[in-house]
C-alpha cells in the first residue's frame, strides 16, 4: 500500500543501483540482491496526503465502538423522572409535531409513554446519572464525554447506518475509517490501516453490508479489513493445509525473483509495488495471528473484560483485540455489535446486550488508560438513531418495546483530546426532541477528524467533479466536547 | 537530493496535457481553473447564493457590475478585477476566499493574465460541441500509421519529440488482443497457429475470430454490467433475492449480434415503448430496474420511489452521457450548466414506471414480465401445437362423438346427481353430501339441503376446521370455488387459511355487509392485499363465489367471480412483499369454512361445494361450475335450449366419464398437455422491466432533494445547454432515448468510444469517464476523441467495428516496455509512446486461472452460481443469518459474470481486485494492488484448485522431463517461453517442493483443495510440486497483468 510517487523514488534508486552493479554479478546473485533490496523497502507504512495533518492531534486513532441497531437512550443515559407519572398516557401531539414515524408504528393507534422501567443513579465525580444497565461503564464515566443531542434526518437502519459510516445515506461513498486512512495513512507497516470486527448480539439483529466499511470512490487500499474470529482472520490469511511458513517463504523468494527479471525487462514500477503487496502480504500471516491470539493476555485481562472475553468473535474478546491493534498504531478499529434493534421485549434483549457489552467497553477504557493509551486514543461509543419514548406495541409493567427514532439519542467519546467528565446537550422530558446543543453526525465527524488533526473541510477527495468530503458540506467542530 | 529533480521530472507530464504553447486555450487552460476554483460560487448556481458576478458564462463574465467594475476586460488584465482580486494582498477581498479551502497557484493566476491579456476569447464548453471529424495530421514517421488512430497518436508524439515502441512481439500480442476481446487468455494453439501464420493478415485474422466468438459478448457484458449496477440481489437492508439474469443474456447476445450502440441504448432507454416490442425490447429496458431497491418494513414508500427515480437519472446520464446530472438534484449543479430544474425534466421521464417505494422481499418487483429464454419459448409453441392436434383430432369425429353423447343423454337417469367440476389441481374439495369428517367449532354445523345436494348451515358462532393445512404462499397461484345463502345480507368469513382474526396472517375470502372481499394479508397493515366487489349481494339467494389469485403478489393478480362472471371491484390495499412464512417462521393455519375474521365476523348462512384449486381456472372453467345444475338437468333440456356454458358443461362431464375410450383419451391428453404447459409457463424466469403508467405521474422539482418538500411542477425535457429533443419524436422516455443516440448529441458517441479507449489503455482519452462537464479532465488528444466519435456513428455505431479499428492500430500493438526516460516523461502513458500494461480486471483474473487450468465450463447465460468463498460471510452480516450456498460441479467453474452477485456481501475474491460494488453506476476501471489480493491469489480455495490442475496439465502434457514440464506450464500462462534465468529460477523452485512434499501427509493435505479430484495416477509428491510451481506462475505479476 504506497503511494506511487513514493514506488517510483524507491524504484529509481533500485535502477540507479542496477545500472552500477549489474554487469558484473551474476543473474541468481542479482536476484538476490533485488530481492534484499526489496525486503528493506517494503517496510515503509502507507503514506498520508501531503500536509495532513494539517494540526497537532490530540489522537493518532481512532476506536470506534459501534452498537448497530440502535440502542434505546432512555434505558441507558437519557434520565427522564417526570416521565413515570405520564406512564401509559398517549405522547402529547405537541411535542410530537406531526414528525414522521417509520412504516411500523405510523399505523399505531395509540402512542403510549413508557418510561424506561430501569433504575438510574449517579456516578462518579461528575455525578453523571446512568442506569443500572450500566455499572462497569459507570466506572469509568467521569473520561466520557456523554452527548444527549445527536440526531439523524433517516429512521431506517440501513440509510441510518450508511450515514453514520460515510457521511450521506445512500451507498457510494467512502466510510470514514478510508477517509482517515486516506487522509493520514498507516503507522503499521505489518497490519491495514483500518480493520473492522462484528460481533453478534442477543436481540433484534439487522443486516450489514460491506458498503458501511467500503472505500467508496477512494482507493480500495482504503478500504476496512474486515478481521473474522477462526481460522481465517483475514481472508485467505492462512497458508493451506500442509504448506507452513518454511515453504511460503521460499515461494516468495522465489517469486521475487521472477518479478524482478520482469521487472528488468518493463521498467514498470507498479511490479515493483506489487513486490511489496506480496511482502506485506507475508507479514501479516504472522503478524495477525500473532495479533489475534489472545492466549499470552494474562487472566487478569480476561477478568477485566468479563468471562466472554476468552471466546473468540465476541464483542468481549473484540475489544481486547481493539486494544492490541491500538497498541499496534492501527489507525482506525471499527466494532460493530448487532442486537440493539428493541422493537419488542426491549427490557429482556437490553439486559442481554449490556451483558454482552458493558464490561467489556468499561474495561477498554480502563485498560487503554492504564498503558498510557487512552490519552491518544480516541474511542466513540453509539449506534444509529435512538429509540422511542412511546411504546410500539403492548405497554405492560414489565413489557415494551420502542421504535426507531432520530430526533435524539445519546453517544458518548472518550480519549486523546475529549474532556471528559460531561453531559453535552439536553432533551425535552419525553426526550423526543433536543432543547440545548444539538450534534448532528457531521458536526460528530468533524469533532473526531479535528481530534486526528484534521481539517474536515480540508480532507477531500475529486470524484465526478466533485471535492468530495465525509462531512458532505455541513459539520462544525463542537469544541466544547474537546480539552481546552 | 535527487529526490528534487525527480519530483520535477514527474509532474513534467501533467503539465504535457495543459499548455504547450504560450497560446492560452479557453477550454484547455481557462475553464478548467474557473471551474474548480471560481465555480463554487461564481458558478450556475451563484444565483441561489445571491452573487452577481457569473464566470460560467462569457456575456456575464464580461459585464459591468453593480458597482460599475468588470470582472473580465477583454486586452486588459490590469483593468479586469478578476485580476485585482485573485492577486489581492488584502486577504479580505482576495479570491478565492480562505474560508473556502481553495486557492490559485502562481501558474494559473499567471494563465488567467495572459488569457485576458490575449483578448479573453471564450469558448463554450468543449464536451457541450458536436464533435467534428478532424483532418487526418500530418506525420513524419508514415511507416508507422496502421490507421487513423495512429496518425493522431503520432502527430502529439512528433511534438513532444517522442517516437513509438516497436510493436510487442507475438506471443504477447496475441495474449492481449484475446485478452481484451474476449476476456480469457489464447489456447496454446491458437498462440502457435499465430506464430506460424506468415501471412500480412494474420493478426487482423486472430482479431476477426476473436470478435466472432462467443466470449466477446461476456467480455464486454461485465464492464456494462457495472455501469448498469447489475445485481442478483435487491440490495438495501434485507437483500434478498432477484432475478435480472435474463436482461444480462440480454446484453451478452447484444454485444455477440452487434447490435449498433444506438439501437443498444435505445432499447434499454425505452425499449418497452418500441412499437410493437418484442420480449427482447422490454427485458432489454430492464436496464433501468437494475437499482436498488428497499423492501425494509419501516420505510416511507414515497422516499424510496424517488430515490429509485433519482438512481435511473443519474445512472442514465453517467453511462450515456458521462454528465453527472446528479448534482443538480438539490441545487443547480455548482459547474455545469445543469439547473435544478432541469434535473427534474430529466427526472420526469423516468417518473411514469407504476411501481412502489417498497420491493418485494424475495424476487422481482413490478413491472415483471415473464421472460422465457428461447428453449422455453420453443417448448411452448410445440405443446400448442400438441395441443392443437389433439383437438383437431376430435374435432374431425365431432360428429361420431355428438352422436354418441346423444346417445347416452337418452339414458341419462337422475339417480343421485352428478354435477362437472374441474378436477385438474383440486387439492380440497367439500360437498358436504357424504358424511364428511369435518370437525365443527364452537357449536354444531349441522348438513342441510344445500343448492349441490346438501350444505353447511352455519350460525354466526360454529364453524368447520377442515384440519387440513394447504402449502400455498403468497407466491403460489389457487382458485377458490363455493356457493353461499344467507336469509340477510351476506356476512362474515366463507372460506380462509388465515390466522382468525381480521387482521390475521393468511388468506381468505369474506363478505362484508354483502361485498366480496378477498384478503391476502403478510403483515397487517403495511403488507397486505385487500380487494372488493363493487357490487352487494342480496339476501336469500345462492350464489356461486369464485375468487383466483395467480401468485402475482399484486391486487392485479386476483380475480372475482360472481355466478361465473367476472365481477368489478376496487382495490384497497394492492402489495404483498414478505411470505406467510417469512424468516424462517411457519404457517400452519387450518383451512377454515365459514371463520378467517374472528368470532366476530362468523358465517351466518349456507354454504355448499367448497373447492381449491393450485392454479388460476379459466374463464371458462369457472363459468361452467357456476351453472349449478346437475348432469341430467341439462340432459333434459333439448340441446337449442341449451346455453354455451351448459353444452360445455355436459360436454365436459360426458368426456370425462362416459365418451368412447379413444375420446376419453385424447379428453385426457388435453388436460395432461394443459398441465404441462401450465407448469412450463410457471418455471419462465421473470424480468423486471420499465412500463409507463397510462397517464404521467405529475412530476415536481423537490426542494433541496427532498422527497417531501414538493416545488413547482416541471414537465419532461432536457437541458438547454444541450440540443433539444430532435424533431418529430414525443416527449416522453422514447423520445428522450432518441435523442440520447441522435448524431447531433455531442456526448454519447464520444462517451462511449472513451470507455472503449480506457478497457483497452487502462485510462480514457478523458480521464474521466464519468465526466465530461467543466470539472472533467481535459482529453488528453481531443481530435482522436472526437475522430473516434464521428467514426462510431459514421460506421453506423458499429460496436465491432470500432473495437477492431483500435486493436489493429500500430498504437495498440506497441511493446509496453518502457525505458527509464520515457517512464519519467510519461508515467501514466497518457501520450502513448508504448504499449497498454496494468493488471487485469478482477474477472479476467480468476477466468484465466480457470482457463490455464483447463476447469472452465463455459456456457452462456442462465441463472447466477456461486462458486467457492470462504464460509460464513454472508452470515456474519445478513439478515436472519441468511447464509451462502455454495453451488458444486460447473457452478464452480462458469465464468465470473456467472457469479452470483449479493450486493451487501458482494463476492470477496472480485471486490478486492477492485470490481465495482453494483451499490450504483460506476463507468470507471481501477487497478490497486493490495496485501489482500496476494493472499488471494496464494491462499484461495479457487487458485489452489487451478494451480493444482496447472500442475497436473504440467505432468500430463508437458513432456517427460522437469525442463519441458517447467517451460509447458509457464506458457499456459504467459503464452512465451521462460528465459533461462526464470527457468533455474523454476528448477529450483520444483526442486524444493519436490524435497518438500516427501513428507506424504503433507502433500496429501496440500492438494486437498477444491472439489475436484486429481488424476490418481499421478504420483501425490511430484503433483503436490508441480502444484506449488503451477502457484507461483498464477501469481507471476505478469500473470495478472495485461503486457
Amino acid at each position: 500500500m504506497m503511494d506511487p510517487i513514493e514506488e517510483r523514488k524507491l524504484l529509481l534508486t533500485r535502477r540507479h543501483f542496477f545500472s552500477r552493479t549489474a554487469s558484473g554479478v551474476g543473474i541468481a546473485a542479482l536476484a538476490s540482491l533485488l530481492q534484499e533490496d526489496a525486503r528493506a523497502t517494503a517496510p515503509i507504512a502507507m503514506p498520508g496526503l501531503p500536509g495532513f495533518p494539517n494540526f497537532p492531534p490530540t489522537a493518532k486513532r481512532v476506536i470506534y465502538l459501534f452498537q448497530h441497531g440502535a440502542p434505546s437512550q432512555l434505558d441507558m443515559f437519557d434520565y427522564k423522572p417526570n416521565l413515570q407519572k405520564f406512564r401509559g398516557t398517549d405522547l402529547p401531539d405537541s411535542v410530537r409535531m406531526g414528525q414522521r414515524l417509520t412504516g411500523m408504528t405510523a399505523y399505531q393507534a395509540k402512542f403510549p409513554t413508557a418510561p424506561s422501567i430501569f433504575k438510574f443513579a449517579q456516578h462518579g465525580e461528575s455525578g453523571t446519572w446512568l442506569s443500572e444497565l450500566l455499572p462497569y461503564t459507570a466506572k469509568v464515566v467521569d473520561d466520557l464525554a456523554i452527548v444527549k443531542s445527536v440526531h439523524t434526518e433517516q429512521i431506517n437502519h440501513d440509510p441510518a447506518v450508511t450515514f453514520f459510516q460515510t457521511g450521506f445515506q445512500l451507498a457510494g461513498r467512502p466510510s470514514m475509517g478510508s477517509w482517515v486512512a486516506y487522509g493520514l495513512g498507516s503507522e503499521n507497516k505489518d497490519l491495514p490501516a483500518f480493520i473492522v470486527m462484528v460481533s453478534q448480539g442477543v436481540g433484534g439483529t439487522q443486516a450489514l453490508a460491506d458498503r458501511m466499511w467500503n472505500s467508496g470512490f477512494l482507493s480500495t487500499k482504503y478500504a476496512g479489513v474486515k478481521f473474522r474470529s477462526g481460522h481465517d482472520p483475514v481472508l485467505f490469511l492462512s497458508n493451506p493445509q500442509g504448506y507452513d511458513s518454511g515453504a511460503r517463504r521460499r515461494f516468495l523468494d522465489d517469486l521475487g525473483k521472477l518479478n524482478e527479471l520482469n521487472l528488468n525487462q518493463y521498467q514498470d514500477p507498479e511490479i515493483s509495488t506489487r513486490i511489496s503487496q506480496y511482502e506485506m502480504a507475508y507479514r501479516m500471516q504472522s503478524s495477525v495471528p500473532e495479533l489475534t491470539d489472545l492466549s499470552k493476555e494474562p487472566d487478569s485481562v480476561f477478568e477485566m473484560y468479563g468471562p466472554d472475553s476468552r471466546k473468540p468473535g465476541t464483542y468481549a474478546a473484540n475489544c481486547i483485540l481493539a486494544r492490541r491493534l491500538s497498541e499496534r498504531g492501527v489507525r482506525f478499529v471499527q466494532l460493530f455489535h448487532r442486537g440493539w434493534d428493541q422493537h419488542n421485549n426491549l427490557p429482556k434483549e437490553i439486559r442481554g446486550q449490556n451483558l454482552q457489552t458493558d464490561q467489556p467497553t468499561g474495561a477498554l477504557i480502563q485498560d487503554l488508560k492504564q498503558r498510557g493509551l487512552l490519552k491518544d486514543t480516541l474511542v466513540v461509543w453509539g449506534g444509529e438513531f435512538g429509540r422511542t419514548v412511546y411504546s410500539q406495541g403492548t405497554l405492560t409493567d414489565t413489557n415494551y418495546g420502542r421504535d426507531h427514532h432520530g430526533r435524539c439519542f445519546t453517544m458518548w467519546m472518550t480519549g486523546g483530546g475529549i474532556k471528559g467528565g460531561q453531559t453535552y446537550g439536553e432533551t425535552d422530558d419525553y426526550c423526543y426532541n433536543i432543547v440545548k446543543n444539538p450534534m448532528d453526525i457531521h458536526d460528530l465527524h468533524a469533532t473526531m477528524l479535528h481530534c486526528l488533526g484534521v481539517d474536515h473541510k480540508k480532507l477531500t477527495y475529486q470524484f465526478q467533479g466533485r471535492h468530495f468530503r465525509l462531512t458532505d458540506v455541513t459539520g462544525n467542530v463542537v469544541h466544547d466536547l474537546l480539552r481546552a | 537530493m535527487h529526490y528534487r529533480a525527480l519530483f520535477t521530472l514527474l509532474f513534467f507530464p501533467a503539465a504535457l496535457l495543459c499548455a504547450s504553447s504560450s497560446e492560452v486555450e479557453f477550454n484547455r487552460d481557462v475553464r478548467p481553473i474557473l471551474s474548480d476554483k471560481c465555480y463554487l460560487c461564481h458558478g450556475p448556481d451563484a444565483k441561489a447564493k445571491h452573487i452577481p458576478l457569473r464566470l460560467d458564462h462569457e456575456d456575464t463574465a464580461k459585464a459591468a457590475l453593480p458597482d460599475g467594475k468588470r470582472a473580465v476586460v477583454e486586452g486588459h488584465p490590469e483593468q479586469s478585477e478578476m485580476i485585482h482580486r485573485i492577486t489581492a494582498q488584502n486577504l479580505g477581498v482576495r479570491m478565492p476566499p480562505s474560508y473556502s479551502g481553495l486557492k490559485l497557484t502562481g501558474k494559473e493566476i499567471e494563465t488567467l493574465r495572459n488569457w485576458i491579456a490575449q483578448g479573453a476569447k471564450w469558448q463554450k464548453h468543449w464536451a457541450f460541441i458536436p464533435p467534428k471529424r478532424p483532418p487526418l495530421p500530418a506525420v513524419k514517421n508514415t511507416a508507422w500509421v496502421r490507421n487513423p488512430i495512429d496518425a493522431f497518436v503520432l502527430e502529439r508524439l512528433e511534438r513532444e519529440g517522442l517516437s513509438p515502441s516497436p510493436e510487442a512481439d507475438r506471443a504477447t500480442l496475441i495474449r492481449r488482443v484475446t485478452l481484451d476481446l474476449t476476456g480469457l487468455p489464447p489456447t496454446l494453439a491458437e498462440v502457435d497457429a499465430f506464430l506460424n501464420d506468415k501471412s500480412p493478415q494474420a493478426y487482423e485474422k486472430v482479431v476477426d475470430r476473436l470478435l466472432a466468438s462467443p466470449r466477446f459478448g461476456e467480455r464486454m457484458a461485465f464492464r456494462w454490467l457495472d455501469a448498469a449496477r447489475y445485481a442478483d440481489t435487491n440490495g438495501y437492508q434485507y437483500d434478498g433475492g432477484r432475478d435480472m439474469w435474463r436482461w444480462r443474456d440480454w446484453v451478452i447476445n447484444a454485444y455477440n449480434r452487434n447490435e449498433p450502440y444506438n439501437q443498444f441504448v435505445l432499447e434499454q432507454l425505452a425499449g418497452d415503448m418500441l412499437p410493437n416490442a418484442t420480449l427482447d425490447q422490454k427485458i432489454a429496458s430492464g436496464f433501468n430496474r437494475n437499482h436498488r431497491i428497499n423492501t425494509e418494513d419501516g420505510i416511507i414508500l414515497d422516499e424510496y420511489a424517488v430515490e429509485y427515480v433519482v438512481d435511473r437519472v443519474d445512472t442514465t446520464a453517467s453511462t450515456f452521457l458521462g454528465i453527472t446530472l446528479g448534482c443538480a438534484r438539490c441545487h443547480n449543479h455548482k459547474y455545469d450548466p445543469f439547473m435544478q430544474k432541469e434535473f427534474y425534466q430529466v427526472y420526469a421521464y423516468f417518473n411514469n414506471v407504476p411501481e412502489l417505494g417498497r420491493g418485494m422481499k424475495y424476487g422481482n418487483s413490478p413491472p415483471v414480465i415473464p421472460a422465457p429464454t428461447r428453449e422455453q419459448q420453443l417448448a411452448l409453441d410445440s405443446l400448442n401445437q400438441r395441443l392443437q392436434r389433439i383437438k383437431d383430432g376430435i374435432e374431425q369425429h365431432a360428429r361420431s362423438l355428438d352422436h354418441a353423447q346423444r346417445a347416452w343423454e337418452q339414458h341419462l337417469k337422475e339417480e343421485t346427481p352428478q354435477f362437472w367440476a374441474p378436477s385438474r389441481d383440486l387439492i380440497a374439495s367439500f360437498t358436504f353430501d357424504n358424511k364428511e369428517e369435518l370437525k365443527p367449532i364452537g357449536g354444531a354445523v349441522p348438513f342441510v339441503a344445500g343448492h349441490l345436494g346438501h350444505a353447511a348451515a352455519f350460525d354466526g358462532k360454529a364453524y368447520l376446521d377442515t384440519g387440513m393445512v394447504p402449502k400455498l404462499d403468497i407466491d403460489d397461484p389457487f382458485t377458490i370455488s363455493t356457493w353461499i345463502y344467507s336469509d340477510s345480507t351476506p356476512d362474515g368469513s366463507v372460506v380462509s387459511q388465515m390466522l382468525d382474526n381480521p387482521k390475521g396472517k393468511g388468506y381468505g375470502v369474506h363478505l362484508d355487509h354483502g361485498k366480496v372481499q378477498v384478503d391476502l394479508t403478510s403483515v397487517w397493515v403495511s403488507d397486505a392485499i385487500r380487494v372488493e366487489t363493487e357490487d352487494t349481494l342480496a339476501a336469500q339467494r345462492w350464489y356461486h363465489i369464485a375468487v383466483t389469485y395467480d401468485g402475482s403478489k399484486t391486487a392485479d393478480g386476483v380475480h372475482i367471480y360472481v355466478d361465473g362472471q367476472p365481477a368489478k371491484f376496487k382495490v384497497l390495499m394492492s402489495t404483498l412483499y414478505r411470505p406467510y412464512r417469512n424468516a424462517g417462521k411457519g404457517f400452519d393455519e387450518p383451512l377454515r369454512i365459514g371463520a378467517g375474521w374472528g368470532p366476530e365476523r362468523r358465517f351466518h348462512g349456507r354454504i355448499d361445494d367448497v373447492r381449491l384449486y393450485s392454479r388460476v381456472l379459466s374463464n371458462d372453467e369457472i363459468s361452467a361450475l357456476g351453472v349449478g345444475e346437475s348432469i341430467a338437468a341439462i340432459a333434459h333440456k333439448p340441446a337449442a335450449d341449451r346455453t354455451g356454458v351448459e353444452q360445455r358443461v355436459i360436454r365436459s362431464y360426458f368426456l370425462d366419464h362416459a365418451a368412447p375410450p379413444e375420446f376419453r383419451d385424447a379428453w385426457r391428453n388435453i388436460a395432461g398437455v394443459q398441465e404441462e404447459k401450465e407448469k412450463l409457463v410457471r418455471s419462465f424466469p421473470t424480468v423486471m422491466v420499465m412500463q409507463e403508467l397510462p397517464k404521467r405521474r405529475e412530476t415536481h422539482l423537490l426542494i433541496r432533494g427532498a422527497y417531501d418538500n414538493p416545488g413547482e411542477v416541471v414537465q419532461p425535457g432536457v437541458p438547454a445547454v444541450l440540443p433539444p429533443l430532435p424533431p418529430g419524436v414525443p416527449n416522453n422516455r422514447l423520445g428522450f432515448a432518441k435523442w440520447v443516440v441522435d448524431p447531433g448529441n455531442p456526448l454519447t458517441a464520444r462517451v462511449m468510444v472513451n470507455r472503449f479507449w480506457q478497457m483497452y489503455f487502462g485510462t480514457g482519452i478523458v480521464k474521466t469517464v464519468e465526466d465530461f462537464g467543466s470539472q472533467g479532465e481535459w482529453p488528453s488528444n481531443p481530435d482522436l476523441l472526437d475522430f473516434l466519435a464521428t467514426e462510431f456513428v459514421r460506421t453506423g455505431w458499429d460496436v465491432k467495428a470500432m473495437q477492431k479499428l483500435i486493436v489493429t492500430s500500430a498504437t495498440y500493438r506497441q511493446s509496453s516496455k518502457a525505458d527509464p526516460e520515457m517512464l519519467q516523461r510519461d508515467p501514466d502513458n497518457r501520450l502513448l509512446a508504448r504499449g497498454p500494461r496494468f493488471r487485469l480486471p478482477a474477472e479476467m483474473i480468476r477466468d484465466q486461472a480457470l482457463a490455464t487450468a483447463g476447469l472452465l465450463v463455459e456456457k452462456i447465460g442462465g441463472p447466477s452460481v456461486k462458486p467457492y468463498q470462504p464460509a460464513g460471510l454472508w452470515k456474519e452480516i445478513s439478515m436472519q443469518g441468511l447464509d451462502y450456498d455454495q453451488g458444486h460441479g460447473a457452478d464452480l467453474y462458469r465464468r465470473s459474470l456467472y457469479t452470483y452477485w449479493k450486493r451487501t456481501v458482494a463476492p470477496p475474491m472480485l471486490t478486492t481486485f477492485d470490481a465495482a460494488t453494483r451499490e450504483d453506476c460506476v463507468v470507471r476501471e481501477t487497478h490497486t494492488d493490495t496485501p489482500l489480493q496476494a493472499l488471494n491469489l496464494m491462499d484461495g480455495e479457487q487458485f489452489l484448485e487451478a494451480a493444482r490442475f496447472v500442475g497436473q496439465r504440467m505432468m500430463k502434457e508437458g513432456g517427460s522431463d522437469a525442463d519441458a514440464r517447467l517451460r509447458y506450464g509457464f506458457r499456459l500462462a504467459l503464452d512465451r517461453f521462460p528465459s533461462p534465468a526464470e527457468l533455474d529460477v523454476l528448477r529450483s523452485n520444483l526442486q524444493f517442493h519436490l524435497n518438500y512434499f516427501a513428507n506424504s501427509e503433507k502433500a496429501k493435505q496440500y492438494l486437498a483443495e477444491g472439489e475436484s479430484p486429481s488424476d490418481p495416477n499421478l504420483n501425490p509428491r511430484e503433483l503436490a510440486a508441480y502444484a506449488s510451481v503451477a502457484s507461483l506462475i498464477l501469481n507471476l505479476d505478469e500473470t495478472i497483468t495485461k503486457e
